[in-house]
């Protein structure tokens, strides 16, 4: 790449920009699974006693 | 198809593949940045904005590719009641609509140094900007409407009736006199491009297409968790 040549700046930001809005969704996906996993562990945790009080298979 | 109907079969198989699927990601980038930066020469007439190209192109590429998804999994929805094809559909919405601003703003980019204009209304730009606003109504019936059920319907007809822009998109350039080019790589008679640049530039689309479907596939997991979540929500407030 000649980084004398003129639009560089065209290029990088095209670049940068695709960076920057594909991390942000892998962030966000993986952000979300992670919160989601948590909670669902949570409130499935807390079924589990109720379940076997009120006779429920686990 | 009906064996994956199964949630709790499909995350384990989303848990088996996603390590390689981003394994493979990875390596398809750094080839495609590394050929599409280093190795691709410049162009004679637009030097090196040229590589604009090994970005926003396979960014359109995965526009059409997640709206065709989408599309799919919602007749799939409708047509077989298959528990997971609307939440397939839903997943895909807010990565096509990453990938659609990318293709709008990469491609603005580049047409400011090359046409000397940031955006003109002709077919292909206004179509593709149908298409980002088509992924917004989408995701926006999803969050406006509380019963999942209706929601998944209405999204579905919304995705389905919106398919008829995708042929108006990929002919747009054939049929009306436009500031775009026309098709180089998907077209009757071949591609158009040297080797050396359709070469990094199908390396970035396979790099984009492993980054989708990893991306799809980790969106489907937190769908159908977020659905597991609610049914155990609404069935703890049954309870009490």
């Amino acid at each position: 790449m000649d980084l004398t040549a003129p639009h560089l700046g065209f290029v990088f930001a095209a670049y940068g920009l695709s960076l920057v809005v594909l991390a942000g969704l892998v962030l966000w996906l993986t952000h979300r699974n992670r919160t989601l996993a948590r909670a669902l562990r949570q409130l499935e945790a807390q079924r589990a006693p109720r379940r076997r009080a009120i006779g429920e298979a686990p | 198809m009906q064996q994956f109907a199964n949630p709790r079969r499909f995350l384990r198989l989303v848990d088996a593949v996603e390590p390689w699927a981003w394994a493979l990601t990875v390596i398809l980038l750094a080839i495609g940045l590394y050929l599409s930066l280093i190795v691709a020469p410049q162009d004679y007439q637009q030097g090196e904005t040229v590589r604009i190209m090994f970005v926003h192109v396979p960014a359109a590429w995965m526009a059409l590719l997640a709206y065709l998804d989408m599309a799919v999994a919602s007749a799939i929805a409708i047509i077989f009641r298959h528990p997971l094809a609307d939440l397939a559909a839903k997943a895909a919405a807010p990565i096509g609509a990453c990938f659609t601003f990318l293709a709008l703003a990469t491609g603005s980019l580049w047409g400011k140094p090359m046409w000397g204009t940031w955006w003109v209304w002709d077919a292909r730009l206004t179509s593709m900007f149908v298409l980002f606003l088509l992924y917004l109504g989408y995701i926006a019936i999803w969050h406006a409407i509380d019963d999942p059920g209706r929601a998944a319907r209405i999204a579905a007809i919304v995705a389905l009736v919106g398919c008829i822009n995708l042929p108006i998109i990929k002919f747009s350039v054939d049929w009306w006199n436009t500031l775009h080019q026309p098709a180089s790589v998907f077209r009757i008679g071949g591609p158009t491009l040297h080797p050396a640049i359709l070469t990094p530039l199908l390396v970035m689309g396979a790099a984009y297409l492993a980054l989708f479907v990893t991306l799809h596939l980790t969106a489907i997991r937190a769908e159908i968790m977020a659905r597991r979540l609610r049914q155990i929500e609404l069935a703890r407030a049954d309870e009490v």
